[in-house]
């Protein structure tokens, strides 16, 4: 069915920082209830942000270097453009090579099998030799809604090679029919869901997936869709298949759309013999078979549990709890010529070193003289993304949108280079100098509905 | 020998607050009228043929650049010379040293250095707290002015164990100071107690340990030092000044213990006056927060680096102490109208020297005084200026 075997060499996850009890939101809605919990993106993340960090966990597990790869294929219903350069910034925070191959797959949770299937292809083509996929999603459901309690935010990388690594890609399977369920118009800030229960499981949901099932064959371990929290047991029940691992990753993580079904399949990675993914969404379902002969490198990684908040606090992460009054202007426009002279540098993290005595320069663009001896000549380098807190301050006196305890901290970064930056509220209280602290890509600012991205410092506590 | 060149024959400012009511023009009127004043002989406004303008922020109601333009025809000046300077916190304290330099060139008889400036015009959201929005979008975000010194007074802690008290310290007595001193913001006493559980404001300052947003104006009078006696008979000379630059951005500092642009310029003024820090009675320095105090008197030599804590909680920068500091108030109490701030330190030694500060005025013993500002992004700016009565 395919032409040249392709491997996955190593795999990275990431979720996001807050977690909502599902009890606490129909609470807040005047309803009893509610099992679970669900991921939620802290107001800095978002699944640019979340897709960086599976990727570079992700090269890491695969001992593979930015510069090695050839294309990077990104699935998401939730590009932070709808239209711009989404998957130019992400390329760039991830030091990926200027002239990378890939594409950006979206329009429905279907997002991450399109570019799995995508990314497949090219390598078995030939057309790329290594590449990354990347499912993400940071869905922002509608206020009241009744799925809004399952709505997660997560994401997931594959590093794939051409031939067998610790696990190959076999056969494949999809299914196409214009049936609408889940779905958000063109402007609109929250997916709504046109969901009639009955009629969506017995016509849609079960018989597609259990045709696509059957065309990929058995497997023993399979990563299943449930979109309402019931429906991916009844089928699993169906298949007579195991799919203990997704639904372990719902359990805690909730639904994370696009990078569901990736998620769900890194979970049994780890377990040589044959594995299967379903993925439905936007009317389309596609069904991946996986051949597992090692366990794979990231496959057992831990998420985090996060950090549990009330449901007023998620919707203020979310953006729908606003303050009246009118917020600063962040003085960022981003089409500015200072974003064409300082995008890369800014989101790639880099300083010129000066080659009379060597200090760093941050960032490169505005020192054409060194600060350490006034040289004029530099090697702009990528710096190291983990460092040591040598002073700090924790900001509480700034307007809105800055949202208190804001920590800024001088860190001296491995490579010798000291650089300012943002820190992390829930590390405010406990910040002392000589801290190890590594740098996470976050969404600093949001201008005229354009997000701005660079480097926070988080807090190392292990 | 002190440099002696130019005299300082008037000085004056206007009360110190939120001055609602006040237009940016009636401050300046009101500042450069106390300085007329104040000269011992008299003046006439229009012996001054050059005025340069200290203001650092823009305002409201079409003052969105006050310059050149506007102030001589408000101050009953109109065809004179007029040059607007800004250099963030030293904005008044440059003013004067160019003003100095443009009467010691020759080419001026009488300069007016005026600082004015108008905080209070625009909601705290607006004023100095919006920078936190400004400069570089990353790696300069969300650093409001109290976050260009809080990490300084974070690193003095964890080196010399410097405390919250010592820094309340400052605060305590610069109140203190404020109360005797009717051209202050301020006139009230705060404990340490209230400094210390006041409401955060960047950690490890709280409310206290900051200075308000004060409207304000202050002007002195310079003229050649041969022409002091046609004003005073008590004159007082500029005994030295200098500036001095530091790089811009808050993570290159090869220390946050201290500011190298003052003790640079501290060290450049000090060589001009042919004055050392044992030289001076007392000093007007830049105390914005509580610790800009204690790092300023150690970088001016006042006391030894990493001591500024303890000497401030000691009293040795008390009035009636080993070095008294901030007499009038300081940042902290009188308030800090960038523009007028320098001008207005400088108007208080002025005091000081001539016997003038009432129930403040220190024991004048050497007869030199020092004026000191430093700001900007990364405190990258620093002025110092040296006063004297001696002429030898």
């Amino acid at each position: 069915m395919v032409g040249s075997l392709v491997g996955i060499q190593g795999v990275g996850a990431a979720a996001p920082s807050l977690r909502l009890r599902a009890g606490d939101v129909a609470a807040a809605w005047g309803s009893r209830g509610g099992k679970g919990q669900a991921a939620v993106c802290a107001a800095d993340e978002d699944a640019l942000t979340l897709s960086w960090l599976a990727v570079v966990r992700a090269l890491a597990n695969a001992g593979r270097s930015p510069d090695e790869i050839d294309g990077l294929w990104w699935g998401t219903s939730r590009p932070p453009f709808a239209e711009g350069p989404s998957l130019a910034v992400l390329g760039s925070a991830l030091r990926l090579r200027s002239d990378v191959a890939g594409a950006l797959m979206s329009g429905s949770a279907h997002a991450g099998m399109e570019a799995l299937v995508a990314a497949w292809d090219a390598v078995a083509a030939g057309h790329a030799r290594i590449a990354v996929v990347v499912a993400s999603d940071a869905v922002i459901p509608g206020p009241g809604t009744p799925w809004e309690s399952r709505v997660g935010a997560g994401a997931v990388a594959l590093v794939l090679t051409a031939g067998a690594g610790p696990a190959a890609l076999v056969s494949r399977a999809h299914r196409n029919w214009p049936v609408l369920d889940r779905y958000r118009g063109d402007g609109e800030a929250s997916t709504r869901d046109m969901y009639d229960p009955r009629l969506f499981r017995e016509e849609v949901f079960l018989p597609l997936l259990t045709e696509v099932a059957g065309k990929i064959g058995e497997a023993h371990l399979w990563s299943l869709p449930d979109p309402d929290g019931r429906l991916g047991a009844v089928l699993a029940r169906r298949l007579g298949a195991d799919a203990s691992a997704s639904a372990s990753v719902y359990a805690e993580l909730g639904d994370t759309g696009a990078a569901a079904p990736l998620l769900g399949l890194r979970g049994v990675l780890h377990t040589p013999g044959r594995a299967a993914v379903l993925g439905y969404g936007g009317g389309r379902a596609t069904g991946v078979a996986v051949e597992v002969n090692d366990a794979l490198p990231g496959s057992a990684d831990d998420l985090g549990a996060g950090m549990v908040v009330s449901y007023p606090e998620a919707l203020r992460a979310r953006g729908q709890l606003l303050s009246t009054g009118e917020a600063v202007p962040m003085g960022v426009p981003p089409g500015s010529a200072a974003f064409v002279r300082g995008g890369v540098e800014m989101l790639a993290l880099q300083g010129g070193r000066c080659v009379e005595c060597g200090t760093l320069n941050v960032p490169p663009s505005v020192h054409p003289a060194c600060i350490g001896c006034g040289g004029e000549k530099f090697e702009v380098r990528d710096l190291e993304r983990a460092g040591t807190v040598h002073t700090f301050s924790v900001n509480y006196s700034m307007p809105a949108p800055f949202v208190a305890p804001l920590p800024l901290l001088i860190v001296d970064l491995d490579d010798g280079a000291r650089v300012q930056f943002q820190g992390l509220p829930e590390d405010a209280p406990n910040l002392a100098v000589g801290d190890r602290v590594e740098l996470v890509l976050r969404r600093y600012a949001v201008e005229r509905g354009v997000p701005v991205y660079g480097y926070k410092a988080r807090r190392v506590t292990s | 020998m002190s440099w002696n060149r130019v005299a300082v024959v008037g000085a004056g400012l206007i009360k110190f607050g939120e001055l609602h009511q006040q237009s940016f023009e009636r401050m300046a009127a009101g500042a450069l009228e106390a300085a007329l004043a104040s000269v011992d002989k008299g003046m006439s406004r229009s012996a001054i043929d050059f005025a340069v303008v200290a203001t650092q922020r823009t305002t409201l109601w079409g003052h969105e650049s006050i310059s050149g333009n506007t102030l001589p025809s408000v101050l009953g000046l109109n065809g004179i010379a007029c040059t607007r300077v800004e250099n963030a916190c030293p904005t008044g304290s440059d003013a004067f040293r160019i003003g100095a330099m443009a009467v010691a060139s020759g080419v001026y008889d009488c300069v007016l250095v005026i600082g004015v400036e108008k905080m209070r015009d625009k909601s705290p959201d607006e004023g100095l707290l919006s920078r936190a929005a400004t400069g570089h979008p990353i790696y300069q975000r969300g650093e409001s002015a109290p976050a260009l010194f809080a990490p300084f007074a974070t690193r003095h802690m964890h080196e010399f164990g410097t405390t919250r008290e010592m820094l309340a310290s400052v605060a305590v007595k610069n109140h203190h100071n404020g109360v005797l001193d009717p051209y202050a913001h301020f006139q009230n006493e705060v404990t340490v107690e209230q400094v210390l559980s006041g409401p955060p404001v960047c950690h490890p300052l709280h409310l206290l340990d900051c200075c308000p947003q004060t409207d304000g104006a202050a002007a002195v009078i310079l003229v050649p030092a041969e022409r002091a006696a046609e004003f005073t008979d008590k004159p007082v000379y500029i005994a030295g000044f200098a500036m001095a630059s530091d790089h811009p951005w808050m993570h290159e500092k090869s220390s946050y213990l201290g500011f190298k642009a003052t003790t640079l310029a501290a060290e450049r003024a000090y060589r001009m006056a042919g004055l050392g820090p044992a030289d001076m009675d007392m000093a007007e320095v830049h105390d914005c927060f509580t610790i800009t105090e204690i790092l300023d008197i150690e970088d001016l030599g006042f006391v030894e680096k990493g001591k500024g804590g303890i000497a401030s909680i000691e009293g040795e920068t008390a009035i009636g102490g080993r070095i008294p500091i901030n007499t009038s108030g300081g940042l902290l109490a009188k308030g800090h109208p960038i523009g007028a701030t320098g001008v207005a330190q400088l108007t208080e030694c002025w005091w000081q020297l001539r016997g003038e500060a009432d129930q403040r005025q220190v024991d004048i013993r050497h007869g030199n005084v020092l004026q000191h500002n430093v700001g900007g992004r990364g405190s990258g700016v620093a002025v110092v200026n040296i006063l004297t009565t001696n002429t030898t």
